[in-house]
């Protein structure tokens, strides 16, 4: 009687060890097909990548460069006395006194037009005019102005 | 399963301890199987346990076999998917030093017939002559009618070439993605970096040393077929390369000159920035390599280096302590060497001191001031700047300097202004740069390399002091010498011309010569040496008639300096003293 329960009990284990391994077999079989389907498209997404750094560095190629910038840029060869070390830059102008005026570009002009006028050439446009930040340019004539 | 383990009890505890005089298996068989007075039952039993066995047996090797197919099959089925395309091996991508692409793979579609699939060879062949008409129409029909499995029809056809004959639906006719090796920048880098054949295998260049590196080994174990490899990054700056090809194109065509070569070389890591070989070819092409007029000249080449031989000879007798620059030497009168006469480009027939020596490139002064040190003392010296033995890198073509065998008065005489022992350029340039970097020769490379690992692989050959007083005769050149057409304001270059009459038919020439000019900069703080050579530059009306290194190789390489020394991180500083103040003075102060 025990003998025969316990075949019975075999028998159901071995239908589900049988379908578990099913299973797992199905899975794995899925996840590999997945992963081929990757490793493909890694591949593939390898092969756009290296065609078009190929592209590029065809594009990107010195001698293409410099015979695209003969025809249609006026640019020259750097010199060497185009070159200058930083200790050698001018100092930075020192702060203008603030107006309360309304018209922050009018004062400054103001203030630094007859004696620095030899002086202005050398400040260039990277210096922020010092005013800047406490009023806002009025907007109409910055943005219209220059450009009709 | 229990019942065959009962029986097996059952027939084990038969088993009684038998005789021992007969081996067992013959008991098993007499006794238990075959064996007259055995109890009939117990032989049952016996024969059903081998049975059982037997049948165990050939269930667990199917069962073994099932296991072993579920496990292959899923190999077997990507391996196929592998298959489909790389056929040509894979190649790591070589970057510059900033890492522009030089040579990368790129895959193409090949085409290839199954013969024995094919069905009508006349159609297939109409149909594919039709979307490829380069095709051979004959051979084609050839190779289809073949009696074997898989012939290429064509390597590397366009995407829409592939698409047309994909659609016309031939069986037995397929397509393979392989490999092809893409050069983007042409013949830029050519000589350099070498190229590969039809199957992907470097036959030049870097490309054959690579494969020297193991790739080749691992393409036969089928391993490079992806592009799972590490990218080889060569010392090589594009950007330089790109401007020296161009001054050297310029240059050969400006000069008539049938070569140009030219290159850069790091004199405090010995890395190669540059090399260029013109005339050179597009590794795209690379049958075009064949011509032997496009052979690389630095490497492959041996050549008289005439006058830049001069550093080595003044180098050699101010290191060993023979003379110092106030030293002064006869060049009053050609020198006489038995049958030959030795003489002066530009005579100047007085006593020359050595910086006078040096910068007037006077030739008797040269042959004296090396007859004076002695031939051996010469011989000794060229070994040990690497002059005399062949020169090797990781370029696999190399050539073997062509030395005189018996080294006699007349040969040091010549040798000492670069006449009668011909070597590499880049070989010269090896030696001369380490005259100029302090006297450390740093073996030349094209791959990157840090200066603490160049100084652990070089080796000292003169002394700090004699390579100050170098340089200041380089410099010295410059700014008074044959070399002035070079000066470049800002750079500080020191350099030395060499003229050398090239040997025709045995004799040396007269009017055709070879010219090079090689150029340290800056010459106070050397950080780059470069060199240019011209094979047989014309006299043009601009240079007076002349074919010397000053009017040809001179201002090339003063128009190379002009453009690379921004490339390469060189500061122009204006309004430095003189030679004598800026490297002599602080040479002695250090000291």
């Amino acid at each position: 009687m025990i003998l025969r329960l316990l075949n019975f009990v075999v028998i159901g284990a071995l239908v589900l060890a049988a379908a578990w391994v099913y299973r797992i077999k199905f899975d794995a079989t899925v996840q590999g097909e997945q992963l081929a389907k990757l490793r493909t498209e890694v591949r593939h997404q390898r092969d756009e990548i290296a065609a078009l750094r190929a592209d590029w560095g065809e594009l990107d190629n010195p001698a293409r460069i410099q015979a695209l910038a003969d025809r249609f840029l006026h640019l020259k060869p750097i010199t060497p006395t185009q070159f200058d070390t930083l200790d050698t830059l001018p100092d930075r102008p020192t702060a203008q006194p603030v107006t309360a005026s309304s018209d922050p570009i009018g004062s400054m002009i103001e203030n630094s037009a007859p004696p620095e006028a030899a002086e202005t050439p050398t400040t260039t446009g990277s210096i922020p005019a010092p005013s800047a930040p406490t009023a806002p340019a009025p907007p109409g004539p910055v943005n219209g102005a220059p450009r009709q | 399963m229990s019942a065959t383990a009962d029986t097996f009890s059952l027939s084990s505890g038969d088993r009684r301890p038998q005789p021992a005089a007969i081996p067992w298996r013959q008991w098993l068989i007499q006794k238990l199987l075959y064996g007259r007075n055995i109890d009939r039952g117990a032989k049952a039993k016996a024969r059903i346990g081998l049975a059982i066995l037997a049948f165990a047996t050939v269930y667990a090797v199917i069962a073994a076999r099932l296991v072993m197919f579920a496990l292959v099959a899923n190999s077997h089925n990507t391996h196929r998917v592998v298959s489909g395309d790389a056929v040509a091996t894979a190649r790591p991508d070589i970057l510059d030093r900033n890492g522009e692409v030089l040579a990368t793979d790129v895959r193409v579609p090949s085409l290839y017939a199954e013969p024995r699939r094919l069905i009508d060879v006349d159609e297939a062949a109409e149909l594919l002559t039709a979307d490829l008409p380069d095709l051979d129409p004959k051979e084609l029909r050839e190779r289809l009618s073949s009696k074997r499995g898989f012939v290429w029809l064509k390597r590397d056809i366009a995407p829409e070439q592939q698409r047309e004959i994909y659609h016309q639906g031939l069986p037995g006719i397929g397509f393979l993605n392989e490999n092809k090796r893409d050069y983007p920048n042409g013949a830029e880098v050519s000589h350099l970096i070498g190229h590969v054949d039809i199957d992907n295998q470097g036959i030049a260049g870097i490309e054959k040393w690579l494969d020297g590196q193991g790739l080749n080994a691992l393409h036969m174990a089928g391993l490079a077929t992806d592009r799972l490899q590490n990218p080889v990054q060569l010392a090589v700056d594009l950007r330089v390369q790109h401007v020296l090809r161009d001054e050297l194109v310029k240059a050969r065509a400006k000069f008539g000159a049938i070569a140009a070569a030219g290159l850069v070389l790091n004199v405090r890591t010995g890395e190669i920035v540059a090399l260029v070989s013109e005339p050179d070819y597009d590794p795209n092409n690379p049958s075009q390599a064949l011509d032997p007029t496009r052979i690389n000249r630095l490497t492959t080449g041996v050549y008289e280096m005439g006058s830049t031989f001069k550093a080595f000879t003044v180098a050699m007798a101010l290191d060993s302590g023979k003379i110092t620059l106030k030293s002064s030497f006869d060049a009053r009168e050609p020198l006489q060497m038995g049958r030959f006469t030795i003489h002066d480009f530009e005579p100047q027939h007085r006593l020359l001191t050595v910086p006078e020596i040096f910068t007037y490139s006077s030739n008797i002064g040269a042959a004296r001031i090396a007859l004076a040190s002695g031939g051996d003392a010469q011989r000794t010296f060229l070994d040990k700047m690497g002059q005399l033995d062949r020169l090797r890198t990781e370029l696999p073509e190399s050539a073997e300097p062509i030395v005189p065998k018996r080294w006699s008065a007349l040969n040091t005489a010549t040798i000492a202004f670069g006449h009668g022992l011909s070597v590499a350029p880049l070989q010269a340039v090896m030696g001369v740069a380490a005259l100029m970097n302090g006297g450390v020769l740093i073996p030349p490379t094209f791959l990157k390399r840090s200066e603490a690992d160049a100084q652990k692989l070089g080796k000292r050959v003169i002394k700090p002091e004699t390579s100050a007083i170098m340089r200041y005769l380089m410099r010295l050149n410059v700014e008074k010498g044959t070399a002035e057409k070079a000066e470049v304001p800002g750079y500080y270059i020191g350099g030395k011309t060499g003229t050398a009459d090239k040997v025709i038919s045995g004799r040396y020439s007269k009017d055709k010569v070879l010219t090079d000019f090689m150029a340290v900069l800056p010459a106070d703080q050397p950080r780059y040496l470069l060199l240019i050579m011209l094979d047989e530059p014309h006299a043009m009306p601009e240079t007076h008639g002349f074919t010397t290194s000053g009017w040809n190789a001179v201002p090339t390489g003063g128009a190379v300096v002009a453009r690379i020394a921004p490339l390469l991180g060189i500061q122009p500083r204006m309004d430095l003293p003189t030679a004598d103040q800026q490297i002599l003075a602080s040479a002695r102060e250090s000291r």
